[in-house]
């Protein structure tokens, strides 16, 4: 009935419901323009995480692993050249001295290839009386052969070791850098009637020894076992104990460098007041010694002079020695820290190592003070060192009577001057592990020992050279290894460019160390090797990886979303509130397009 | 010249120490921490000071102490007795007096900085003796108090150093190797909650009071106006004071003389991380770097004990002055 009515009157429109209806489609700008404020916000999402990235320079982790693996499992050998030259011998079969003396070298090493021992290749030449001989050779080395006959006999046991020594050396310097220095050992056999039973042997500044006697063909076992043991212990090792604790004896500091600072105590300047000519002792004594250790370490030297430094140790005085005393026990209250100031260097930096080196004069009333050791002997250079720290000399002042008026100003006399840097090189020497006897002995006997003037010969700086390597080697990718284990465990921490290079030159600089160890030039491994460790630690310690200073997912989390959330909070909710408004209009639309439709 | 070797004999004795690992003990250090600030935290400097003051009687120079106050009290404008700092009523001992080294004074001693001296982490402009400069052989002591919680210590009252952040600087010293053994005291509330998180070998850690107590002062000093010391430091010191540089004590005694009714709270002591020495009596690494050298060469030197008697209460039961 309903439609009838509605077809006569064309003018009445459908039922209009304007909650549910709409007569004009919906406009899109709301739409549209909350849709693009959100869009756009979608769009600075992309530079906003580019923005918060934390930036970590790539590290080799890779090849830091593999450097600490191969460390771990293959100790570093370096080459050396062993050559042994028997004089005066029948003719004896070379080759088989040759095993002989392998043989106890290998006994020795007990086959343990420790890091910086010597990978060696042995050579033996006999000359008989007649200066003839007969020679086996490791491999063609034709540079460093022997030429037969130039040692004569009767060099030896006739002049002052100095100048056999010398006279060796020309013959054996000819020898260049092949792979790896050349150690000799010449073993004559004297024919003197008269001579005695004795066998002497010396080792020489450079890189060779001597072994004299009499009689000496009848004793070809106990040659053989001396001249293992000269190779063995003395050039390989270096006269020290093997079993010295590693780091005790390697007083570099981390950046390569040691400051040598030599202080004058006057403890009591009101009884006497002395001073030294440090500058020229510098540089006539110390300068060779630097020059000498530059491979292995750059040092430095410094010197002071201190007043009003007393000690805190107490002494006490002995009648018969007509002086005061002071006993080992009283060593480790000696230095006097409190008064002592000796740690004002200025030329070092927070990672060198210093190494404080006293000349002690004692007062008026405890001249003169001399250091009794344990068996009851008086030391003759009453002095002593701490490992890693120093050494101290007491020095007595010639005259212990003062005067009782101005207190006198001194200088110290050069000869005295000179004495006591001798011994602060043996005390030097002693600081890296070497005796400071001028003596080898073991159970086969004595070896004397020929000093050098620049305190270590060129044996013992091929023993430090080689164990410095192994040492520095080790050090630095210890330290790598920890630098990658802590990087990798903080994944938001900042990791600048420049820990990122030096990490590249460490492993550069202890690539280069070992292939110059294999090849045989101990003293650039040393100081490349010297270079890695630095520069690695360098990179560990840098002042940038502190764990406080990174940014954890929480702490980004909580910096941006105060600003961003709200913010996003409405311009999302107005987006979705507009798309949800134009569908309810659209349907709107639709249900009075379709009513209208079907009215 | 020639130079030639002298025969003599040099002395050259080569200890191995008798612990563990294979390192020998070359030096002792101190790293000793006032975290708070302001007038009314007067008895944290006074305990640190204190301290510190102990440690160098015992043999450890200024050289190798590296010690942080966070204010300055000796010279507080609040202070009755200006330069002087005191840690008992009967004010028989300044602990202000001469020689005393702040490293790390006010408003540097923050949580950046202490992480900093822990781990060697600093700019190349720090010089020598803000740094510890300690090595392999090293012992150290590490000595903080203030106001603590619950795995946390406040610094400066503005910022907080965790538990995980010290157990990471300290492993992170471990391996680099930078002590032989370490030891923490920790003076605050709740301090051994510090301690949870640490892991590396060869630490030894105190705490004066366990998780839910509180640490209290000693007494106060009505003259002053605030308290001046700590019961855990207090019983501490009064320890160490019965010692001089030749003595040998163990660290057993040392945890005897605690009394938790005197302290108010339980010290709390953790040694599962380190190793004993092989030494029957358990000695601890503290007591003998203080007061007796493990070898001969080693630099542990010593001072001359002070001229006037150590002045510390002699006995235990003063009264408990607890307003």
């Amino acid at each position: 009935m309903e439609e009838t009515s509605d077809r006569l009157n064309p003018g009445i429109t459908p039922e209009f419901d304007p909650k549910t209806m709409r007569s004009t489609k919906p406009g899109l700008k709301r739409l549209f323009i909350t849709t693009s404020v959100l869009f756009s916000f979608l769009l600075g999402v992309p530079f906003l995480w580019k923005s918060v990235e934390i930036y970590r320079s790539p590290l080799p982790f890779h090849d830091i692993d593999s450097l600490s693996d191969q460390i771990e499992s293959t100790p570093l050998r370096f080459p050396c050249n062993f050559h042994a030259v028997f004089v005066g011998f029948p003719s004896t079969d070379p080759d088989n001295l040759r095993s002989q003396i392998q043989d106890g070298i290998n006994q020795l090493t007990h086959q343990n290839s420790q890091c910086g021992s010597c990978n060696f290749s042995l050579s033996v030449t006999v000359q008989n009386r007649d200066d003839q001989c007969s020679e086996t050779l490791a491999h063609s080395s034709t540079t460093c052969s022997y030429r037969c006959g130039v040692i004569k006999r009767n060099v030896f046991g006739v002049g002052v070791d100095d100048t056999v020594d010398e006279s060796l050396n020309d013959v054996f310097s000819g020898c260049s850098e092949e792979s790896g220095k050349v150690y000799s050992v010449v073993v004559v056999n004297k024919e003197n009637a008269n001579g005695g039973d004795e066998v002497k042997a010396v080792v020489g500044k450079r890189r060779h020894a001597w072994i004299v006697g009499n009689g000496l063909e009848e004793r070809y076992g106990d040659m053989v076992a001396r001249v293992s043991e000269i190779f063995v212990k003395v050039f390989m090792t270096g006269g020290r104990d093997e079993d010295s604790i590693q780091g005790e004896f390697m007083p570099v500091g981390s950046d390569g460098r040691i400051v040598l600072s030599f202080s004058l105590l006057n403890s009591n300047p009101r009884d006497w007041v002395y001073d030294w000519d440090f500058q020229r002792i510098d540089e006539a004594l110390l300068a060779p010694v630097t020059k000498a250790l530059a491979p292995i370490a750059n040092i430095s030297v410094e010197s002071q002079v201190l007043y009003h430094t007393p000690k805190s140790s107490f002494s006490s005085w002995d009648k018969k020695l007509q002086s005061y005393i002071f006993r080992t026990s009283d060593l480790p209250f000696f230095v006097n820290s409190n008064e002592w100031h000796l740690d004002t260097s200025a030329g070092a930096s927070g990672r060198s190592k210093i190494l404080q080196f006293v000349v002690y004069i004692p007062s008026g009333k405890e001249c003169p003070l001399l250091l009794q050791l344990p068996n009851g002997e008086i030391s003759k250079t009453n002095g002593f060192i701490s490992p890693m720290w120093g050494g101290v000399i007491v020095w007595n002042p010639g005259n212990c009577d003062k005067d009782s008026e101005s207190p006198s100003r001194n200088t110290i006399s050069p000869q005295d001057l000179e004495q006591i840097v001798e011994i602060f090189l043996g005390q030097f020497r002693q600081l890296f592990g070497f005796k400071s006897e001028a003596i080898y002995t073991s159970g086969l006997g004595t070896y004397k020992i020929l000093p050098s003037e620049r305190g270590f010969t060129e044996w013992e700086l091929d023993v430090l050279s080689r164990k410095h390597t192994c040492f520095n080697l080790h050090s630095c990718s210890t330290t790598l290894g920890s630098l990658s284990r802590l990087v990798r465990s903080l994944p938001r921490m900042i990791i600048k460019d420049e820990i990122g290079e030096q990490v590249k030159y460490s492993l550069k600089a202890a690539k280069l160390a070992q292939s110059n160890a294999s090849l045989g030039g101990y003293s650039s491994s040393a100081s490349s090797s010297r270079e890695a460790r630095s520069l690695a630690e360098n990179a560990f310690f840098h002042p940038s990886i502190m764990s406080v200073s990174y940014f954890s997912y929480e702490h980004c989390f909580a910096v941006y979303s105060p600003f961003f959330l709200p913010v996003a909070g409405h311009v999302v909710l107005a987006a979705l509130r507009e798309w949800r408004r134009y569908k309810q209009e659209k349907a709107k639309y639709l249900t009075w397009l379709t009513r209208k439709k079907t009215a | 010249m020639k130079i030639l070797l002298i025969l003599g004999l040099l002395l050259c004795y080569s200890f191995v120490s008798s612990s563990g690992d294979t390192t020998i003990h070359t030096n002792n250090w101190a790293v000793l921490v006032c975290t708070s600030r302001f007038w009314f935290n007067y008895r944290h400097m006074a305990n640190t000071l204190s301290l510190y003051r102990t440690v160098k009687r015992l043999g450890i120079p200024d050289e190798r102490i590296i010690l942080m106050l966070a204010d300055d009290m000796a010279c507080n404008a609040r202070n009755e007795y200006p330069a002087q700092v005191f840690n008992n009523e009967n004010h028989k001992l300044n602990l202000y007096g001469d020689n005393v080294e702040v490293d790390y004074r006010g408003y540097e001693v923050t949580v950046e900085n202490f992480l900093r001296v822990l781990t060697g982490r600093h700019e190349n402009a720090v010089p020598r003796s803000k740094r510890l400069l300690s090595d392999e052989g090293s012992h150290i002591l590490l000595y903080m108090t203030g106001h603590g919680g619950d795995e946390f210590l406040k610094f400066q009252d503005a910022e907080e150093l965790q538990s995980h952040d010290l157990a990471d600087a300290v492993k992170q010293m471990k391996e680099k190797r930078r002590f032989k053994e370490l030891m923490i005291m920790v003076d605050t509330c709740q301090a051994a909650t510090l301690f949870n998180q640490l892991q590396s070998p060869g630490v030894l850690a105190i705490g004066s009071s366990l998780k839910g107590e509180n640490s209290y002062s000693h007494h106060l000093d009505s003259d002053i106006g605030v308290s001046v010391v700590d019961r855990f430091t207090y019983y501490t010191l009064a320890f160490f004071e019965r010692l001089n540089i030749y003595d040998n004590a163990s660290l057993n005694s040392l945890f005897r003389s605690y009394d938790p009714r005197l302290l108010m709270s339980t010290a709390y002591y953790r040694t599962d991380l380190y190793q004993p020495h092989l030494v029957e009596l358990w000695r601890p690494f503290i007591l003998i770097q203080l007061t007796k050298p493990s070898q001969v060469k080693s630099p542990i030197v010593r001072a001359i004990p002070r001229c006037h008697s150590i002045n510390f209460p002699s006995t235990m039961q003063t009264s408990q002055m607890m307003s």
